[in-house]
């Protein structure tokens, strides 16, 4: 609360000031790099502002505010950005608590922690979370011919040790015997991917609520970061950030739509960072990179040829990693890995044909199955 | 507040012209224009020579901080002219994020000897492999204090963190893994039952347990007789009480008489537990106590059920590191 009292304070301090006309910088007195100092700061909060990131931009408002007390901009969008958290902060907690009453555990969890995202510090999420909500998410597996706790924990958690794991859960006496049929609760372990890895999820969307739309900015910034921001994105790109570098030339253009010196840099980002990934081996944030590249200029030789690299190598990643998953048996997954390739190559024969034959023999498997259990 | 009301004179002293943010005081060596502060952050510009950890010496006090300059501006290298960002405060106590949450793995060790035996006792080499591993890729060995505060959710801690702890009280500790935990400045945690306290062989006494008590291991404790703390099947009653509370209380006493503190946190023998034994374990005064499961635990834990990872002889090096998770995905919206 004091925190909270001293911000109002300042806030109201340096309304004051720029009330009283204090606002306009004076060119003599500011040092060179001043703006370019900034501008990254301001970017940056901008950015995380737009994707959601509440919490993350209040703290780089607060480091561009650091930096130009007095900037306009920064403190009326650090102000907007901590009044939606509040906001926002408040419609959670209070939902967290009424799916408590309802008995609704993960989805309480689930309020719960998008309060702790937003406010890290937030008492009264932390302690329903380290008292009241039970965490529940489990799924059953049915026990088949061949299977051991060992087996069982590889394939749902990647890592054969978590065995312990699912015999505390399950109650099982020593060295414990499964027969086929048998049911067990695998409870997701936190940290570890679970049942078949998903990608990286890319946080998009605000948080959901009552409170007002975070993706928008406010159009009057034109012309303030003009130039600076453009500066700032080659500079960014010049040190490899390449993230940085996108978002503060985005931002720019979604100001200057038609300033065809920001798109050509936003295509050389693009492409740089795309071959840089493809050199890190993170193929598919090359081919998401070349992806976009291609959209926005279908023709670009570049661009073109990036993407078709990105793919093959991406097909030819999951046909492998579904040739050793069908050496170890696993049909599903391994299936999975070949649809996965017809994603990016819809006339892969080899992946086809793979697919048909790993489902006659998982249809052969289970009926075998039907007929022990009868 | 008070560097806020001498920021807000010097704006006021300094005019409207002029709106180049002033240094504040004890920042000589740094030009106008390359320091600013407020109450939650400084920027530096930095300048070469520079690293996290001088800045986190110069500004924070203490170069260890290095982590939360390294955090918050996502990079351990500084360039000459960048703006860093220093935080003067914690920005993420719970380490929650939109993209999941932070998970503190906590390994337990029980005996040492240069060779590996069984389950329990763990070879030297393997050991010493294992914490060159942790020094190597940049975890942050931490204190069992510092792990309480966050789970009380009173202190931010580095994202790669990892405790490690030591059960039942063998003084081969002392030879095997001290040395190791000393070269690498790392700290550790000890759980000893008291009845196996100066029982001979292998078992510390209770001024060896104080030396490294005032070295500032954390010494801790693991129960009075390190029998199982769950009510047996046949167990009366009253018998049954009277033993949970020996359990908790007898080590009380012993820690008090011999190291000069009442012990407040426990890892249960065997990490067995009951809500019956959580119950009690927290009315006689324990704020913490550790299970052993598999999984790393996050900062919102049950304080009274702590995971633990249990480190075997056998595990290869790549079961080792598939234990070091420090992160929890998940899309949390």
């Amino acid at each position: 609360m004091k925190k909270r009292r001293q911000t109002q304070f300042f806030l109201l301090w340096a309304g004051m000031a720029l009330f009283a006309g204090c606002s306009a910088r004076s060119g003599d007195s500011v040092p060179a790099n001043f703006e370019s100092l900034l501008a990254p700061h301001r970017a940056r909060a901008a950015a995380l502002a737009e994707h959601g990131n509440l919490r993350g931009a209040s703290e780089a408002w607060k480091v561009a505010l650091t930096i130009d007390p007095r900037d306009a901009v920064a403190l009326a969008e650090s102000r907007k950005v901590d009044e939606q958290i509040k906001q926002s902060v408040g419609d959670r907690l209070s939902r967290g608590r009424d799916a408590l009453k309802r008995n609704v555990h993960l989805e309480a969890r689930n309020h719960f922690l998008a309060v702790l995202a937003m406010d890290p510090g937030n008492r009264e999420a932390f302690e329903a979370l380290q008292s009241q909500v039970r965490e529940v998410r489990q799924v059953n597996h049915t026990v088949r011919a061949g299977d051991s706790l060992v087996s069982i924990a590889q394939l749902y958690y990647g890592d054969r040790t978590r065995s312990e794991v699912i015999w505390e859960t399950n109650q099982l006496p020593p060295n414990p015997k499964l027969t086929p049929g048998m049911v067990l609760k695998i409870p997701e372990i936190p940290g570890l991917p679970f049942g078949r890895p998903e990608p990286a999820p890319i946080v998009k969307t605000p948080p959901s609520g009552s409170g007002p739309s975070t993706a928008k900015t406010e159009p009057a910034e034109e012309g303030l970061y003009a130039n600076p921001a453009l500066g700032a994105a080659r500079e960014a790109l010049e040190r490899g950030e390449f993230v940085l570098a996108l978002s503060t030339v985005d931002r720019f253009i979604l100001q200057n739509p038609r300033n065809g010196e920001a798109t050509d840099l936003r295509r050389i980002v693009l492409l740089q960072q795309g071959r840089t990934l493809m050199e890190q081996n993170k193929l598919l944030d090359a081919y998401s990179a070349a992806n976009q590249l291609v959209k926005t200029n279908p023709k670009d030789p570049a661009a073109t040829a990036l993407l078709s690299q990105a793919r093959g190598r991406l097909v030819q990643q999951h046909y492998n990693q579904g040739m050793q998953l069908f050496r170890e048996e696993k049909l599903p997954a391994a299936v999975a890995e070949w649809r996965t390739v017809l994603q990016y190559d819809p006339a892969h024969d080899g992946a086809k044909r793979n697919i048909d034959q790993a489902q006659r023999l998982l249809k052969g498997l289970e009926e075998r199955q039907q007929k022990q259990g009868k | 507040m008070k560097t806020l009301g001498l920021l807000i004179l010097c704006l006021t002293l300094a005019g409207c012209g002029a709106a180049t943010p002033t240094p504040p005081s004890g920042q000589t060596d740094q030009p106008a224009g390359e320091f600013f502060e407020s109450e939650d952050y400084f920027v530096v510009v930095a300048k070469s020579g520079d690293t996290t950890q001088t800045l986190a010496a110069k500004h924070l006090g203490d170069a260890n901080k290095d982590w939360m300059i390294e955090e918050y501006n996502e990079t351990a290298t500084l360039m000459p002219g960048q703006a860093v960002a220093i935080p003067k405060r914690p920005w993420n106590l719970s380490g929650v994020t939109l993209t999941g949450y932070q998970l503190v793995p906590i390994l337990v060790y029980h005996d040492l000897a240069p060779q590996a035996k069984g389950r329990m006792v763990m070879g030297v080499k393997g050991f010493e492999e294992q914490m060159r591993y942790l020094k190597a890729n940049g975890y942050r060995v931490i204190t069992l204090k510092e792990y309480v505060e966050f789970v009380s959710l009173k202190r931010q801690l580095p994202k790669k963190s990892v405790l490690i702890t030591f059960d039942d009280g063998y003084r081969s500790f002392v030879r095997y893994a001290y040395p190791v935990l000393k070269e690498l400045g790392f700290s550790a945690t000890l759980f000893i039952y008291t009845d196996y306290v100066a029982a001979g062989g292998n078992a510390f006494t209770w001024p060896e347990l104080k030396k490294l008590s005032d070295e500032g291991f954390a010494i801790q404790a693991h129960s009075k007789s390190h029998g199982d703390m769950v009510r047996a099947n046949a167990e009366g009653a009253a018998e049954y009480d009277k033993r949970l509370e020996s359990e908790l209380v007898q080590p009380k006493a012993l820690f008090q008489k011999n190291l000069g503190y009442a012990p407040d946190i426990i890892a249960y023998p065997y990490g067995r537990q009951d809500d019956a034994v959580v119950r009690r374990t927290k009315e006689r005064g324990y704020v913490a106590a550790f299970t052993v499961r598999r999984q790393g635990s996050q900062s919102f834990v049950d304080p009274h059920r702590i995971h633990r990872i249990q480190i075997y002889p056998e595990m290869r090096m790549d079961d080792f590191v598939k234990s070091l998770s420090t992160f929890s995905q998940e899309t949390i919206k």
